[in-house]
């Protein structure tokens, strides 16, 4: 299947993680001009390092969840050129709920949830003045099936699910619209952390016994980007192996 | 560019209404019968052609009421208090906005040419 995009720029937030840069090369490839997110030096430094050999075929750009006036300055740059916006930014934050620090819980909802808010506004404000605009919010399966600790990880997924659905019901008929993807166990980055740590025993519940890669996922984000996947909007859609589909 | 040709063309072009005769004292709810989505639009259209930041809320006087509830509450005179939640607007008009207010959204041409002026005078 031969994929077409109404499009040529992405935005990629947390663009700095192995997805993210993973996902650039095959935007890159499909000719579309990636703009990956970073939120500290040693993110830029990683994504210097990983496209080295597609220098001047994407840029990079400062955007902290816990720095308001960095939005501004992105979308001061981006101005209503985006078509796209792929979401992979999202702090992890373990903690029983009964045992959560109350300081630390109202910043990560502020940063997970009302700052993800309003860079959805700018980049839907962004996008309506062309008339068209694509935007994929990668959650996880943690939003269906929290195991004990996730709880704040889980409560802030489900709130930016809830932004993305209503951002395509309301911006639909305008040609923006959303979908959420729920990946189960990815081998990169996070993911591949908790599968060591856990060994054979992560898998013991995912039917497929497999983890997602990352280029599975990539693909996936593509296809859902494609003018193919148009039919699908402000929607979850699973892709864990049908780990949340028993229990 | 005009400000009012300005707001008429993006009103004409959002709301599809080429035809029709838009005057300062056209009411933008009320007559041209823009919806929620369509103030979205003309917000960002008037952020693109002029080059200004625009607050939907206090554009299209959607806090209105509830700076009016809140005046109130605190026994301030109503024209007064909301001069300065939506300081683009005369004392004068806020008057007649809030004698208006029965018959329906009070929004008109007008108020959003003081808005995208005192934008542009305070850039």
């Amino acid at each position: 299947m031969h994929l077409k995009f109404s499009g040529n720029r992405a935005l990629i937030l947390g663009g700095n993680s192995e997805l993210g840069i993973c996902l650039a090369k095959y935007l890159i490839n499909a000719a579309i001009f990636p703009i990956l997110t970073y939120r500290n030096e040693t993110g830029h430094r990683h994504i210097l390092d990983r496209l080295h050999s597609v220098e001047g075929k994407y840029s990079s750009f400062h955007l902290d969840f816990d720095a308001p006036a960095s939005l501004d300055s992105l979308f001061r740059r981006i101005g209503d050129n985006l078509d796209f916006l792929v979401d992979f930014a999202h702090a992890n934050y373990e903690s029983l709920v009964a045992s959560a620090d109350e300081e630390r819980l109202s910043r990560y909802f502020a940063e997970n949830i009302s700052f993800r808010a309003a860079v959805l506004k700018r980049a839907a404000r962004a996008m309506l003045r062309n008339k068209r605009g694509r935007l994929v919010f990668i959650s996880s399966s943690a939003a269906k099936r929290p195991n004990p600790g996730q709880g704040f990880y889980a409560a802030a997924k489900l709130a930016s699910e809830a932004l993305y659905k209503n951002l395509g019901l309301e911006l639909g008929e305008r040609g923006i619209t959303t979908v959420t993807l729920r990946p189960g166990y990815i081998d990169a980055g996070r993911g591949r952390a908790f599968i060591q740590s856990k060994g054979e025993d992560a898998l013991k519940k995912v039917p497929t016994k497999k983890a997602l890669t990352k280029e599975e996922v990539a693909e996936t984000i593509l296809f859902y980007l494609s003018d193919s996947a148009g039919g699908a909007n402000a929607t979850e859609i699973s892709m864990d192996g049908g780990l949340t589909a028993g229990k | 560019m005009d400000i009012f040709d300005g707001i008429k063309e993006a009103l004409a072009e959002i709301l599809d209404i080429e035809d029709r005769e838009i005057t300062p004292d056209t009411y933008i709810i009320r007559e041209l019968g823009a919806e929620s989505i369509d103030l979205l639009e003309l917000a960002v259209s008037l952020n693109a052609k002029f080059e200004i930041d625009v607050n939907d809320d206090e554009i299209f006087l959607k806090t209105l009421r509830l700076h009016m509830d809140a005046g109130l509450k605190q026994g301030k005179e109503a024209a007064g208090y909301l001069k300065e939640k939506f300081p683009s607007l005369k004392k004068d008009r806020l008057k007649e906005i809030i004698a208006d207010l029965e018959a329906g959204p009070a929004l008109k041409v007008k108020d959003l040419i003081s808005y995208v002026r005192l934008k542009l005078e305070t850039r």
